[in-house]
């Protein structure tokens, strides 16, 4: 919002309040979030990836922002927006009667913003971290957190978004309002990083250092790259090692895709392997020696062993038909949106063809960056 | 005709048919088909390519609805791909263009009763078989 300047105001000093730093992380702050909030929310699920990255890099952010905030120029510091509840409270009062409270930088209610906001997005990267480890075994703490936790964070990760938004609004309200009332344009001094000079600045203005930045900025990179690197050496939970069983590819994948055996739990795949003279109206019987040796080996890499998001999911059967993957909830719930013709065209040929849509479904884990739709030809 | 002539002759008649597409498995499964079906029927003279074909695009009511045919799965042309129930994609059964097809007895073993239960709601006979496999090294 433009204020209108008079020509006393144009004439009027100004201040560098904003150093390039700080502008710099607050835009790249922006087209992250931005970046997150698209992807998880309206993007198809396969740009899950893009969505971590910005997570990934709103976490670097946060970390550049905190070692800034004690060795940048005067107004990025924290102390220079450190103000206690009071005086908050004092300048939120007078807002309400639209009565500004000029600061140089941060004012009392911009600084309880800032801090509202820098405590969100850490809560919510910290729960997506443990939702990418805890569902999808990606990332650093899928060696330390188990589907429940993934879970759990999850419960907090959306309500912790949808707050975000909530203050995202708030904060770009804040500063149209108070863009008004100090007749000055904050969006601009958050581009040029200058403010007219109003009021006087204090003498002792400290400049940005260097050196101990950079120096904070590389024991942070090495504690935070050796630590990454130290977890992702973890196993993730939950998951194993599946040796190649080529008897159960050839007979098992004949006819369509070889399942994981984690898509399903025993007693599913043992109604299976009993009932192969007449499966879903198929003939698909084998020697009894060689039924037998796919049983065993089903049942004992059956859902229970594992601790994926599929395989938890898919646990939960539909009683009317528990030997079919396709029939349980979470599996029509996640394709309920997919017409019939995507699963009839030639290039996937039916809903037992996971591997038509999911590229890692030899893997049983189906994350979501891993999903392709074939080109709709042939419908 | 003496039961080993009868295997020179079936064996000679599948060699000739397609001289290029000789193995000494598939050679065999037929000659040991050859054998079967003599036990079975005592007329029998020899394999047919024309009845491989005739039984590769007939349509039985005897088996399962959905499957009337051969064709239903493997297409009707054999030298292209056909799809399984599923939506899978089943390679060529002619010979020439997979020369591996039927050199796996344990295959035939599997896949003629599965199949044949499938379309004419019965196990295939040995000349059935027979025919069949001999339609399919001509193609
Ligand atoms: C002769 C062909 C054939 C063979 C061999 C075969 N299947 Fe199937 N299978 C089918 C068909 C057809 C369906 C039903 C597909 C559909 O409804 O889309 C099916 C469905 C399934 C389903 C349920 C999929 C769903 O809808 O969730 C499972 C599980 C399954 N098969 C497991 C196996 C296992 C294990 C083996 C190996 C012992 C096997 N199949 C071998 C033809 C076959
Ligand atoms: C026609 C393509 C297609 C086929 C075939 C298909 N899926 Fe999916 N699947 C999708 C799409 C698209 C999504 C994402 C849906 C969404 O936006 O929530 C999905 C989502 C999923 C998810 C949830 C992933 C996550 O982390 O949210 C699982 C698990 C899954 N599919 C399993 C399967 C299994 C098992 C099969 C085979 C029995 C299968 N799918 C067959 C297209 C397909
Ligand atoms: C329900 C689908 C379906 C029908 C109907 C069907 N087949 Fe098959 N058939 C298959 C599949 C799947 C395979 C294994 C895939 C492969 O070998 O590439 C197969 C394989 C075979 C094989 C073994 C091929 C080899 O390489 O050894 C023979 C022989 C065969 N079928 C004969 C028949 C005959 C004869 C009929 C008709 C009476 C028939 N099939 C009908 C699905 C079908």
């Amino acid at each position: 919002m433009e204020s209108p300047r008079t020509p006393l105001d144009s004439a009027a000093p100004t201040l560098t309040v904003w150093d390039l730093p700080v502008r710099l992380f607050h835009w790249l702050l922006v087209g992250a979030v931005a970046t997150a909030m698209i992807t998880g929310w309206l993007a198809p699920q396969w740009w899950m990836g893009a969505h971590l990255w910005s997570g990934y890099q709103v976490l670097a952010l946060i970390g550049f922002r905190l070692i800034w905030g004690f060795w940048g120029s005067e107004y990025s510091r924290f102390a220079s927006f450190a103000y206690g509840p009071g005086e908050t409270f004092a300048h939120l009062r007078a807002l309400v009667f639209l009565k500004s409270r000029h600061a140089i930088g941060h004012s009392p209610a911009g600084a309880a913003m800032i801090w509202a906001l820098a405590l969100l997005l850490a809560g919510l990267v910290a729960s997506g971290l443990v939702m990418a480890g805890g569902e999808e075994k990606q990332g650093p703490l899928a060696g330390i957190a188990s589907y429940q936790w993934g879970m759990a964070a999850k419960a907090l990760h959306g309500p912790l978004a949808l707050m975000l938004l909530g203050l995202i609004a708030g904060h770009v309200l804040g500063v149209l309002i108070e863009s008004r009332l100090v007749r000055e344009n904050l969006v601009l001094a958050m581009i040029t990083g200058k403010k007219r000079l109003t009021l006087s600045p204090p003498e002792n203005i400290r400049s940005a250092r260097p050196l101990p930045t950079l120096l904070a900025l590389a024991v942070m990179a090495v504690l935070g790259a050796g630590s990454l690197a130290a977890l992702a050496r973890l196993p993730p939970t939950g998951i194993y090692e599946l040796a190649a069983n080529p008897v159960y590819a050839k007979e098992c994948g004949a006819c369509h895709h070889a399942f994981h055996p984690s898509l399903l739990p025993a007693s599913s795949w043992q109604g299976v392997m009993a009932g192969l003279a007449d499966h879903f109206g198929e003939d698909a019987s084998l020697p009894k020696a060689q039924a037998e040796a796919i049983a065993v080996w089903l049942i004992a890499n059956a859902a229970e062993r594992w601790d994926t998001e599929a395989a938890n999911r898919f646990r939960t059967l539909d009683p009317a038909q528990p030997l079919r993957i396709t029939a349980t909830p979470y599996w029509t719930r996640k394709h309920r949106d997919l017409p019939k013709a995507r699963f009839a065209q030639k290039a996937v040929g039916g809903p037992a063809n996971c591997n038509a849509c999911h590229r890692d479904a030899a893997t049983g884990l189906y994350a979501d960056q891993e999903i392709r739709l074939p080109k709709e030809t042939n419908l | 005709m003496t039961p080993t002539k009868f295997l020179l002759t079936a064996l000679m008649s599948a060699t000739l048919a397609s001289p290029a597409l000789t193995n000494p498995v598939r050679d065999g499964q037929l000659a040991g088909l050859a054998a079967q079906a003599k036990k079975e029927d005592a007329g029998f003279a020899g394999f047919s390519a024309e009845r491989g074909r005739a039984l590769y695009q007939a349509r039985f009511a005897t088996g399962k609805a959905e499957t009337p045919s051969c064709t239903t799965c493997h297409g009707t042309d054999p030298k292209g791909k056909g799809q399984t129930k599923a939506g899978k994609e089943i390679g060529p059964m002619a010979v020439s263009q997979n020369p591996a097809r039927y050199t796996d007895p344990a295959e035939l073993e599997k896949w003629f009763p599965r199949n044949c239960n499938q379309v004419l709601g019965r196990e295939c006979t040995a000349r059935e078989k027979g025919d069949f496999l001999t339609f399919m090294i001509s193609q």
